[in-house]
């Protein structure tokens, strides 16, 4: 087992050094630079490339990058002058966790619901009720959705707050939005799921032996046919996370998103570095957990795996 | 398997309800507290590394230069008087007895030590290029010269020097700008890079100092007690909320979370009725590259070009009537002698309408001299960023130019830093773009076209034309001088150099229960330092 892990843990990082590789390479093949704007004269950015680095030769400039790297400092940023990339990330954060922690409860214990209802009571108005449910949440995008909840609650019927983040009413709208296609996706795949299991002999056979309806339920179906959706939950995460982009900026919340966005507007080379470095290892490490908590679940996966 | 699923709902029900980032809620109604949004954070308060209209606007409201623009005229600021020499070179300031918000004198070294840091290339201001005008700055800022050789010198702890490479009437103004203020050395070498990164880690003189700063959330300034005209101040308190969406910022507005707004064109005609309009200075033109071989270079091509567009058109369509159709160069509110340049120099220039006529003319004339028979085998490109409005914008242009004149026209759209790149290496053919002025004067758009200018990225060459402006850079008679820079817009404009296309006129929304919230055309967007709000 410890073979297995450390083998995952030597690929992640494998991984991680080809996506700041490429990233590096592919920030500084982008048209136009940090420097550009309307005003910028050669010799503002002679001393601009100076004081950053830049007049350096570039394999210069990679290693030295990754020395800082490898102790954990990405660098300052170039857009939000003085401030490093660190503390940017530290900051914003929080709050795209926060959000999208809010988003994957409410798709995932919404969506799981209205699966299981939905399959329990199938070809039924309340069935019905769920899948317009699912087809509206799978076909709108989240940024539609993020105006369209925003308009109603907010502006025309004044429920909720219309934007920030400064206390629960106001993560109830952005968190909505951003787990509604999610929410749609869950509940499709656990109705399926759940109508497959229906048919499955062991369901049959706990009825057969006169187990109560909600036993049957709760025992024989949905805990097996939740497994499916255990297994895309890592897929889910990740859109959750990069979804919170869009929704960041309708709802003005100070997240990942906002700077994510505004890094790549301005070519702030350290900034769309340190932040796709950072989402890298985000995604990296959650792969692996779940990696190694299959290897656990099911030692086959380890064997064939290792 | 059970157990971790009960585990993971209790995880994400906690998370649901539990963790959200706290935050102070508002304050009730007795303070005095003004609300508006930015798109995006303030880049910088760095007041040296001011790049921007957002950086400038706060730092206006936070520090307080040898002197202080009120609407437009030139107040005394931590300056209480000052003498220019005869000849306009030598500029003496005597400051008042201020304080720093941490209760420090503000002393005359600290003017020098910003304006030198502003120079510093080693500083690496993005900005040091407003200093130029300054005895031996261009020199210093290339590094052939040590930064003590700047025309700038503490006399004493009360008296600052300054000395100019040529008579600049605007310099007054320039100085109320962030980058020439006082800057706390002791302040700088103990923070080094992170130097007013964080409230704390700098000191303000101006009306306001910063309390709070979230990025990309907001910024809160407060009342600076130390001020030196504290008691004129009537705000307590000024909040900066970053909202990116501007439809998001304008609903906030009418739920009463903003205390001003700018409204987008699409919305104007809805809220026209309480809008109230104002220039941010910018100015859009079209630059037309004339070092090619091809018809740009030929000026009756230039000229056709001019008269075939129709810029009212231009302006109803992607603005909805909002921006202003400018058929001259410089911005008529810039000062002229005793009033507004446009005013004391109108000018028609090539007209708000299409003149299709005058365009076919000048086109046969351009075509018989490049030997070209059919318009239609004459091929220019039109280099625009790649957002939705610049292709609005472009079609239209390209439109026009097609029908009035039977060219052809390419539009070729491309992030926008990379346009910028486009135009500083020259390829490019025609492109859209513009400038924001940076001082009170002609020359602030009139010193882009001469020969060696950074700027010049069209390649304008006019012996007439640089004489003009170097002749309004020695000048010290206000009259012949201002005559020599309408002589150069006019030069400029008859040699269809550039295509100017509208003036930015911008529609805000205030909340009435405010009364004097300013507007400026030049580095700062809003001025509240005199507003106030009724008592209630």
């Amino acid at each position: 087992m410890g073979r297995y892990i450390l083998k995952r843990i030597l690929i992640s990082l494998a991984t991680l050094l080809v996506l700041v590789t490429v990233v590096f390479a592919l920030v500084r093949l982008m048209p136009g630079d940090p420097f550009s704007s309307e005003k910028m004269t050669p010799q503002v950015r002679q001393n601009l490339e100076r004081y950053y680095g830049f007049d350096k030769p570039v394999l210069e400039q990679y290693l030295t990058y990754m020395g800082r790297l490898v102790r954990g400092d990405l660098g300052y940023s170039m857009k939000y002058a003085n401030v490093t990339v660190n503390e940017i990330i530290a900051k914003a954060f929080p709050y795209s966790a926060d959000l999208g922690l809010r988003a994957l409860a409410i798709a995932v214990s919404v969506g799981l619901t209205l699966g299981v209802v939905s399959a329990l009571n199938r070809k039924k108005p309340i069935d019905a009720v769920c899948v317009v449910v699912a087809i509206i949440g799978t076909s709108i995008p989240d940024f539609i959705m993020g105006y369209v909840l925003q308009y109603f609650f907010g502006i025309r019927w004044g429920l909720l707050p219309i934007a920030q983040y400064k206390g629960f009413a106001y993560t109830i709208l952005p968190s909505v939005g951003l787990g509604f296609y999610t929410l749609a996706l869950v509940s499709r795949l656990m109705r399926s799921s759940m109508l497959e299991v229906v048919q499955q002999d062991y369901v049959k056979t706990a009825r057969a032996k006169g187990a109560s309806r909600f036993r049957i339920v709760r025992k024989h179906m949905i805990r097996n046919a939740i497994l499916p959706i255990v297994t895309v939950l890592g897929p889910i995460t990740a859109s959750v996370l990069t979804g919170t982009f869009v929704i960041e900026s309708i709802f003005a919340i100070p997240g990942m998103g906002k700077f994510y966005v505004s890094s790549v507007q301005s070519l702030d080379y350290t900034l769309v570095l340190g932040m796709t470095v950072f989402f890298g290892a985000f995604l990296v490490t959650a792969n692996l957990i779940v990696d190694v908590l299959y290897g656990i679940v099911d030692p086959r996966i380890r064997v064939a795996r290792g | 398997m059970k157990r971790s699923l009960v585990v993971v709902a209790c995880a994400l029900a906690l998370a649901a309800t539990g963790c959200a980032p706290k935050a102070e809620k508002a304050e009730a109604a007795s303070p005095k507290v003004f609300r508006f949004s930015y798109a995006s954070d303030i880049p910088t308060l760095d007041p040296q590394m001011g790049n921007s209209m957002p950086s400038a606007t706060v730092a206006f409201h936070i520090f307080d230069g040898l002197t202080r623009m009120d609407n437009g005229a030139v107040k005394p600021g931590i300056a209480e008087s000052w003498t220019v020499s005869d000849d306009g070179l030598v500029y003496v300031f005597k400051l008042r007895d201020a304080k720093w918000s941490d209760g420090q004198p503000i002393k005359a070294q600290e003017f020098e030590y910003g304006i030198r840091r502003l120079m510093d290339p080693a500083a690496a201001s993005p900005y040091s290029f407003l200093g130029l005008l300054i005895e031996n700055a261009d020199a210093v800022n290339s590094g052939k010269m040590p930064v003590e050789k700047l025309g700038v010198r503490a006399v004493d702890d009360k008296t600052v020097e300054l000395r100019l490479a040529y008579p600049a009437d605007y310099f007054l103004g320039m100085l109320s700008m962030c980058q020439f203020c006082a800057t706390r050395p002791d302040l700088v070498e103990r923070y080094g890079k992170d130097f007013a990164a964080t409230p704390d880690k700098n000191v303000y003189d101006g009306p306001f100092m910063v309390k709070e700063w979230a990025r990309e959330d907001r910024m809160i300034l407060v009342k600076n007690p130390n001020y030196w005209n504290a008691d004129s101040i009537a705000l307590d308190e000024i909040d900066i909320l970053i909202v990116p969406d501007e439809n998001t910022a304008l609903a906030m507005f009418d739920a009463g979370d903003l205390d001003l707004v700018r409204v987008p064109p699409a919305f104007v005609e809805k809220y026209k009725d309480r809008v109230v309009y104002y220039y941010d200075g910018s100015n859009d033109f079209i630059k037309l590259n004339m070092a090619s071989k091809g018809p740009l270079s030929d000026r009756d091509f230039r000229l056709a070009l001019n008269y075939a567009v129709d810029r009212q058109d231009f302006v109803d369509i992607t603005t909805k009537g909002l921006y202003d159709a400018n058929p001259r160069y410089v911005l008529p509110q810039v000062a002229g002698v005793d009033a507004a340049y446009g005013t004391e120099y109108p000018l028609p220039g090539f007209g708000v309408r299409a003149d299709v006529a005058k365009a076919k003319d000048h086109l046969a004339k351009a075509m018989a001299r490049l030997g070209v028979a059919d318009p239609s085998s004459i091929e220019i490109e039109f280099l625009t960023s790649d957002t939705d409005r610049s292709r609005a914008q472009a079609e239209i242009v390209q439109d026009q130019w097609q029908k009035n004149l039977g060219i052809k026209v390419v539009v070729k759209q491309v992030p926008y830093r990379q346009r910028l790149d486009m135009e500083s290496k020259k390829t490019f053919e025609t492109v859209f773009t513009g400038w924001a002025p940076d001082y009170s004067d002609p020359m602030t758009y009139l010193e882009l076209w001469t020969s060696d200018s950074p700027y010049n990225h069209g390649s304008y060459r006019s012996a007439k034309y640089d004489e003009y402006v170097a002749f309004a850079r020695k000048s010290t008679d206000k009259r012949a001088r201002m005559d020599a820079l309408f002589a150069a817009e006019k030069e400029l404009l008859a040699d269809g150099a550039i295509v100017p296309m509208q003036l930015r006129r911008e529609s805000l929304l205030v909340n009435p229960a405010f009364t004097g919230v300013g507007t400026y055309f030049i580095g700062t967007n809003y001025d509240l330092v005199h507003a106030d709000r009724a008592s209630k």
